[in-house]
């Protein structure tokens, strides 16, 4: 089966434009001009990468991020305006993986996909049981435990964990991370890093505001505490 | 002509004081040269009258005592006369002095003859460089006639103290009068200064700089006038500043239609004949300029629109500059790292100086040949990146110039190369002044031909 693309965008010339450089990908492209649109269409046939426009006339790119990651871990392209503004990190914040400016290049953006479906198929890495105090992480079956119970991550945040875990107590830089993981080099946001730690945390620690598991190290970046 | 460009040079405010002190001058100056002039006259004629009065008395007495047969020295040293006068009697065709200097030839002779013509007279005449009276009262009777001169310099010495004080007083009353226009100028000029400092902070680009409303209806109209102009500015700045963010945000919508179109003609290539191969390949390279200029306007818009602030991480500076050549167009160019900085992190935007390394050294690939150095180097207060290149240095008179929007300077002018923006060197500048820095272009070091930019950041080192 073709992966499948489900493309927000309200502006038409943009969507059809984008629709068929990734078509050239040899991806299935479903088209949503709205929110709403976009909503029920991911109800009616899941994707397995969802681009969304933050600026959507009726229900925001935030709300539809929020709406898709309440039923699904599909990896999220969200794109902004600007780099420098508030809405990358409310976006990233909403649930998004990653995200692109406007305008950019479709061959950005396959790359970008085809980061986050590696991400996303490769994340069952064979790995022994991982156990880290009330945490228990079991990256063959794609499991989080604490406490025993379930843990829902999203594939990305999924990933920033298994990375950590697999060598507990070594410093990861911002950018090894976004390297190994989103597949940026040294120029990648550190924003990303930043905001999926965050909500890693809020997901695996007892106390987010005080870390036990993921924690900072000042200037240099994240470790997995042991 | 000389005095008139003068008091063109002298400020307002030196001018005013000046103006009051001359006054003051002038004032106190005549009112002290009448003072001194009335006392004067008041004074001698005092003196005058109650020196006339004894000369009377005792010519009425040598009148009395004077007999053909008389010892008229004796006759004059018995006069009481007032300390320091100095009397003498003509009898007989000859002046007895009591003193032989203050005889005949001391007398002036105009005086002389009034009196012995038998007219009482009196004058006032210098002896010996001091003031004297001289007095002289015939005595028909006995054919003879009485004189007296009484010196008059201890008036004088009165009235060289009161000249003193009167010169004392006017200086006083100058400076005071001075003093007087200098607060009196300080306090009608400060509206203006106030004036002066909203203009120049209108001119450093905090446009929402105003001037208080003025109760004083001489100032209200400045007030406003000032205001309505700060106003109109800012709004013209403002939408111009709007204009240019609109007009680059509704630019990136079909540009983005366009690269996507592009891509996918692109990927096709092969399908299409040469004529529409060359086409394409223009088209691409223009649409990634067009997006570079684009992008370039907006973030150069955002500066002007105020709204840019620092998205500020923990860098590690070294690393930071290898990697921003390393990705940029002049990827081969030697890195020279100050050893001093290895391993030392600061706090900085790191798009923003990834893009300032971007930009100097496209800029030294589009116009100087390319550039032959990247250096990092520790400096007081901050750090120091420099771009060397190899093209003809930048002249003295444009090295201000080429930094303002799309100026490509004369050199880029001439070799007629077109595919610069011109906006990267003015990005630079916006770039390197929000996190405090300064940046300038000089001549290389070492004495080679070849510009030399040089970008100085302020940091605070983190432990």
């Amino acid at each position: 089966m073709s992966t499948r693309i489900l493309a927000v965008e309200d502006d038409e010339r943009i969507r059809t434009a984008v629709k068929l450089a990734l078509e050239d990908e040899g991806w299935v492209v479903a088209e949503a001009s709205t929110g709403e649109d976009a909503l029920t269409s991911f109800q009616r046939e899941p994707a397995d990468v969802v681009l969304i426009d933050i600026m959507l006339p009726g229900i925001d790119g935030f709300e539809v991020c929020r709406s898709i990651r309440r039923i699904s871990d599909v990896p999220i392209v969200m794109v902004t305006a600007r780099a420098d503004t508030h809405d990358v990190v409310a976006g990233l914040e909403a649930g998004a993986d990653d995200y692109l400016t406007k305008p950019f290049a479709p061959k950005e953006l396959s790359a970008r996909i085809r980061a986050l479906l590696r991400r996303a198929r490769t994340s069952e890495v064979s790995s022994p049981h991982l156990r880290f105090g009330d945490l228990e992480i079991v990256p063959e079956e794609g499991v989080v435990r604490r406490n025993g119970r379930d843990v829902h991550l999203t594939k990305t945040e999924f990933r920033v964990l298994v990375e950590l875990a697999q060598s507990p107590g070594r410093v990861f830089s911002r950018e090894v991370l976004l390297e190994r993981i989103w597949g940026y080099g040294y120029f990648g946001d550190g924003r990303l890093v930043d905001v999926h730690v965050r909500r890693l945390r809020t997901k695996v620690e007892a106390d987010p505001a005080n870390p036990r598991h993921v924690v900072t190290v000042r200037g240099l970046g994240y470790k997995l505490q042991v | 002509m000389r005095p008139l460009r003068l008091t063109r040079r002298l400020g307002l405010r030196a001018r005013i004081t000046l103006a009051f002190a001359v006054g003051a001058l002038l004032l106190s100056a005549l009112l002290s040269a009448t003072t001194w002039a009335l006392t004067r006259e008041n004074l001698l004629h005092q003196r005058e009258n109650s020196a006339t009065v004894v000369v009377y008395r005792n010519a009425g007495f040598v009148q009395q005592q004077l007999a053909p047969n008389t010892d008229v020295l004796r006759l004059v040293s018995n006069l009481a006369t007032p300390l320091g006068a100095h009397p003498s009697v003509y009898f007989d065709g000859e002046y007895t002095p009591l003193t032989t200097e203050f005889g005949k030839d001391a007398l002036p002779s105009a005086l002389r003859e009034a009196v012995l013509s038998g007219q009482p007279a009196r004058m006032r005449f210098e002896l010996r460089g001091e003031m004297q009276l001289a007095v002289g009262i015939p005595i028909p009777s006995a054919s003879a006639a009485y004189f007296e001169i009484i010196p008059l310099n201890d008036i004088e010495s009165t009235l060289d103290a009161l000249g003193v004080s009167l010169v004392g007083a006017s200086m006083v009353t100058t400076l005071a009068g001075a003093a007087l226009g200098w607060w009196a100028a300080r306090r009608a000029l400060r509206p203006l200064s106030g004036v002066s400092t909203a203009a120049m902070a209108l001119a450093a680009g905090r446009l929402d700089t105003r001037l208080e409303a003025s109760e004083d209806p001489d100032l209200r109209p400045i007030a406003a006038s000032f205001n309505d102009m700060a106003q109109a500015l800012q709004d013209r700045i403002e939408r111009d500043a709007r204009f240019a963010s609109d007009v680059s945000h509704e630019l990136r919508s079909p540009l983005m239609t366009l690269a996507a179109s592009i891509e996918v003609m692109d990927n096709q290539r092969d399908d299409l004949t040469d004529r529409a191969r060359a086409a394409l390949d223009l088209m691409v390279g223009d649409v990634v300029r067009f997006q570079q200029l684009v992008e370039d306007l907006l973030e150069i818009s955002r500066f002007d629109a105020g709204v840019v602030r620092l998205e500020l991480e923990e860098v590690h500076l070294a690393e930071l500059v290898m990697q921003a050549v390393s990705h940029s167009t002049e990827a081969d160019v030697p890195v020279e790292l100050d050893a001093e900085l290895a391993g030392v992190v600061v706090q900085a935007d790191k798009r923003r100086i990834v893009r300032v390394i971007a930009n100097l050294l496209d800029n030294a690939a589009k116009y100087a040949g390319g550039a032959t150095s990247v250096s990092l180097r520790g400096v007081e207060g901050g750090v120091q990146i420099a771009v060397e290149d190899r093209g003809d240095g930048v002249p003295e008179e444009d090295r201000a110039l080429i930094f303002d929007r799309f100026n490509r300077g004369g050199a880029a002018g001439r070799r007629g190369r077109s595919d610069g923006v011109g906006l990267g060197l003015a990005l630079v500048a916006e770039h390197v002044n929000l996190h405090g820095g300064e940046v300038w272009v000089e001549d290389r070091a070492d004495g080679t031909a070849g510009a030399r930019f040089v970008v100085r950041l302020p940091v605070e080192e983190q432990e």
